[in-house]
């Protein structure tokens, strides 16, 4: 394995495994302080059983994603020092905002942990809620940051210099917004979906049933609304990348040739050397529509772009593309079903309900992952898109694989325990009597 | 502007230090102790800094996004020669984050427990040495910048600045500074009978860093480092490590008399002594190498962004320090009242 390949695979697995752990921290605050609420409001002890139980969770959480993230604003410079000393100034500000929300999260976090009987009621929750507050913002803050690389704005790139730096037009680049607007509905979608499977599971083996179905409620609302939204935020995405990136969106698609009223491809796949895809679905016309809004629009394909500024695993992207898209609409509907089991109550008496959403529990975090493979894959060669290659940003050091291995095997172990904690919980909560 | 953001880079920098570094000590407190003490110990530890362990140590993230937003080329040399120390740092900070809360929050406390404390103690030392030895490769003068680093042997190029005596004597000593703050911290949350063993641990860590400190200059001394060199040749460094010598008697005096908030702000001072005399040695020039040095004011990005960098700052600092001043406050409160 080259250096190169080697970075990328370390800045991708340690992004991989901080994502999860972030979302989490950044939505489980949301299911608790909902939690707390009903307690407050109703004084039914298995909420506040479920907000205690789920505050150990966002606790555990909150700290996995601080370290993971930590080892990534490190990484930034460790892996890619050329990136950042040009691209550090540009898009610091985020960063900088993000420091400051990150800040506001755990100052947050400590009181509401640690202020149980101690703070007023009240305020007692309200910093609950300033903890899912603060952690939306950061998040939105870094995938601007991430947007940026999409769409460098902000500064003027004259024979190799940056120069007129400006930070803030940096930070409202022109992909921020649909980026953060469906990373946000993304996180809420894939967190919801899991600890609302969990809970579903529970259920399913009939232990605290109550509980569990107070717990599933509340998670799976959260997710069914935002995996409801989420098409149509993915569809605003797909129209910003037509203009802003066609190789990517060519990538994605696995389009390619140039075309008029190009189709849309389902399944299929791929051969590169070829430049065709195999035993797909095809919908005609419906490419071009998606992209542009009109039927006859012309889509330019992968073979018009020069080798040198499109991804090399075009295969990748375009799996990756469709994992994310076919999830989606499955989870679009499996949201649409909780709503009208609200209606249609003894549906949630069937076993099979449970089993469903036991299995669906993993899936929102897949099609995020996936997501995030399609987004970043998908700008190869570039690190800042039309600027800066990635090669040319590397760090100098050689043997980057040992520090890959490092990562492999901490993070792997970490994956371990958190699980296991996690099911111990579980367990705890289980056998634990509800007064 | 530029000499706000400097001054939030130093205070943070300066926060790390001695919040992250009293909890680092912690843990090298409970390595050092007998298997009885360990137990307490941990219980004094989460009560102490359980609230506020997070927001310790978010001030590194601060300092590296200072540095890498207004002075992308000191950062860059940073990580580029100094990647193996730092990489190191991470993994201790990883370990003993998730080792911190794993003890407090599983569920069920059986033998696990033996692993988490372990983890914890091991990278509660071990972080604080690469902390200290990337700082001491800084100024060892050993950097080798060149412009051809594939001509550069490995050795040479990412090792010699940080793995040799100088450095390793400035991580063990940085280690001594953390267990010194976190002895002082200890003995003002400890009862009457938990109290003389801290005082005691508070003794052997000042005799510790007395001597490491020593050794530092000794060997920098008998290498001829630059740095210490002109360490001895600044009569301002010198007046100030012998001011902050000097307040070991008031601070025997306070601990003795069970001043709490004295005997803190008074170690808080001996060690921001100590880290103003390696300033003022060496700023603006933060980076020694074979050659010569890196002056961070010559690395700094432009007017604008500093500009901007610098509101920044005082925007977050207004909203943030009186939010953790009210959280350390009110825990303080809590306590007094229990
Ligand atoms: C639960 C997760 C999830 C789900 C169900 C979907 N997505 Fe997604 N998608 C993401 C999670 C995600 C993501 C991980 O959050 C990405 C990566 C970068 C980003 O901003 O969002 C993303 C990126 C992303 C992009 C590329 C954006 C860019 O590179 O700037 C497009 C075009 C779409 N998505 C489109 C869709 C469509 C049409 C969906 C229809 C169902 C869909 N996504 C469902
Ligand atoms: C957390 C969700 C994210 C995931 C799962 C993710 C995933 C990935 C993947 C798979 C790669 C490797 C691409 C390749 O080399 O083929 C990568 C590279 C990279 N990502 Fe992301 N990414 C995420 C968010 C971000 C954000 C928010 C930023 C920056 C602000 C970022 C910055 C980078 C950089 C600098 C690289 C390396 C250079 C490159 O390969 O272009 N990523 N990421
Ligand atoms: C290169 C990319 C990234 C960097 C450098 C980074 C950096 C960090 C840092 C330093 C922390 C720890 C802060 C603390 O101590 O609380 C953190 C935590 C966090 N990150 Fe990331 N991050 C990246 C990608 C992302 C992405 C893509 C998201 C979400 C969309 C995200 C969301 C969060 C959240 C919400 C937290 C708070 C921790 C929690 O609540 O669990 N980060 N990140």
């Amino acid at each position: 394995m080259d250096n190169l390949d080697a970075a990328r695979l370390q800045m991708a697995f340690t992004l991989i495994f901080h994502i999860v752990f972030a979302c989490i921290g950044m939505v489980m605050p949301f299911f608790m302080v909902v939690a707390h609420k009903k307690w407050l409001n109703t004084k039914n002890p298995i909420y506040l059983t479920l907000t205690k139980s789920w505050q150990k969770g966002v606790a555990i959480f909150f700290v996995t994603g601080a370290v993971s993230g930590t080892a990534l604003s490190f990484e930034l410079g460790l892996l890619w020092p050329e990136f950042m000393k040009y691209a550090g100034p540009i898009i610091g500000m985020p960063f900088s905002l993000e420091g400051a929300a990150f800040f506001v999260e755990a100052i947050a976090l400590g009181f509401y942990l640690y202020g149980w009987n101690k703070l007023p009621e009240k305020f007692h929750w309200f910093t609950g809620v300033i903890v899912g507050i603060a952690g939306v913002a950061s998040g939105i803050l870094v995938v601007s940051a991430n947007g940026w690389m999409n769409a460098p704005s902000g500064f003027d790139y004259i024979n190799g210099e940056f120069t007129n730096i400006n930070p803030i037009k940096a930070l409202l680049n022109d992909a921020w917004f649909t980026q953060a607007l469906h990373m946000t509905l993304a996180a809420f979608t894939a967190t919801g979906f899991a600890v609302a499977g969990i809970h579903a599971f529970q259920i399913y083996k009939k232990r605290h049933v109550e509980l569990h179905t107070k717990a599933f409620k509340i998670a799976i609302t959260f997710g069914a609304i935002a995996a409801i939204l989420q098409p149509l935020s993915g569809d605003l995405s797909a129209k910003d990348i037509a203009k802003r990136q066609p190789v990517k969106l060519a990538a994605m698609e696995a389009h390619y040739h140039t075309q008029k009223g190009a189709p849309l491809y389902i399944g299929g796949i791929v051969n590169n050397e070829k430049g065709e895809v195999t035993h797909k679905i095809e919908i005609p016309k419906a490419l071009s529509f998606l992209a542009f809004g009109n039927f006859d629009a012309e889509v330019k394909g992968l073979n018009d772009f020069p080798d040198d500024v499109k991804p090399k695993n075009i295969a990748l992207v375009h799996y990756a593309f469709q994992t994310m898209v076919g999830l989606g609409t499955l989870l679009m509907f499996a949201g649409i079903l909780f709503f009208i089991s609200l209606k249609k109550t003894h549906w949630m008496q069937n076993k099979r309900y449970w089993l469903l959403f036991f299995l669906l529990a993993p899936l929102g975090f897949l099609a995020l992952e996936a997501g995030w493979i399609v987004t970043e894959v998908g700008r190869q060669p570039w690190i800042i898109h039309n600027v800066m290659k990635t090669k040319d940003a590397v760090t100098p050091m050689p043997g980057i694989v040992y520090s890959f291995y490092m990562y492999l095997v901490l993070y792997g172990i970490l994956t371990v325990a958190v699980t296991w904690l996690m099911l111990r919980q579980i367990k705890f909560l289980n056998n634990s009597k509800i007064s | 502007m530029l000499y706000v953001v400097l001054f939030f880079l130093a205070f943070s920098l300066l926060l790390y230090v001695l919040l992250a570094g009293a909890d680092f000590g912690a843990g090298i407190i409970e390595q050092f102790s007998s298997k009885h003490n360990r137990t307490l110990t941990k219980k004094t530890i989460y009560r102490v800094i359980g609230p506020v362990w997070e927001a310790n140590h978010i001030w590194i993230i601060i300092v590296i996004v200072i540095l890498w937003v207004g002075f992308p080329g000191f950062y860059n040399i940073l990580m580029v020669y100094l990647h193996i120390p730092l990489t190191l740092i991470l993994l201790g900070i990883t370990l003993r984050g998730v080792a911190f809360v794993f003890r407090h929050y599983d569920a069920y406390k059986d033998k696990t427990q033996l692993l988490y404390d372990w983890m914890f103690r091991v990278s509660s030392v071990v972080t604080p040495i690469f902390l200290g030895v990337t700082f001491g490769g800084l100024i060892s003068g050993d950097i080798e910048i060149t412009a051809n680093l594939e001509n550069t042997n490995f050795y040479s190029a990412y090792i010699a600045s940080w793995f040799n005596l100088f450095s390793l004597f400035v991580g063990f000593f940085f280690a001594g500074i953390c267990a010194f703050l976190a002895s002082i911290m200890l003995i003002g949350e400890a009862n009457k009978t938990e109290r003389r063993l801290y005082v005691k641990k508070a003794r052997i860590a000042t005799i510790t860093v007395i001597i490491l400190g020593f050794l530092v200059l000794a060997v920098g001394f008998v290498q001829e480092k630059v740095f210490v060199l002109s360490f001895f040749k600044n009569p301002y460094a010198i007046g100030l490590i012998v001011f902050s010598a000097l307040l070991i008697l008031p601070l025997l005096n306070s601990i003795k008399n069970e001043r709490r908030i004295i005997t803190r702000a008074l170690a808080g001072l001996q060690v921001i002594l100590i880290l103003l005399a390696a300033f003022v040695t060496h700023f603006p020039d933060i980076i020694i190498t074979t050659n010569g040095s890196v002056n961070i004011l010559e690395t700094v990005a432009t007017n604008q962004v500093i500009k901007v960098l610098g509101i920044a700052l005082i925007i977050g600092g207004a909203i943030i320090l009186p939010g953790l001043f009210h959280l350390m406050k009110s825990f303080k409160m809590i306590k007094i009242l229990e």
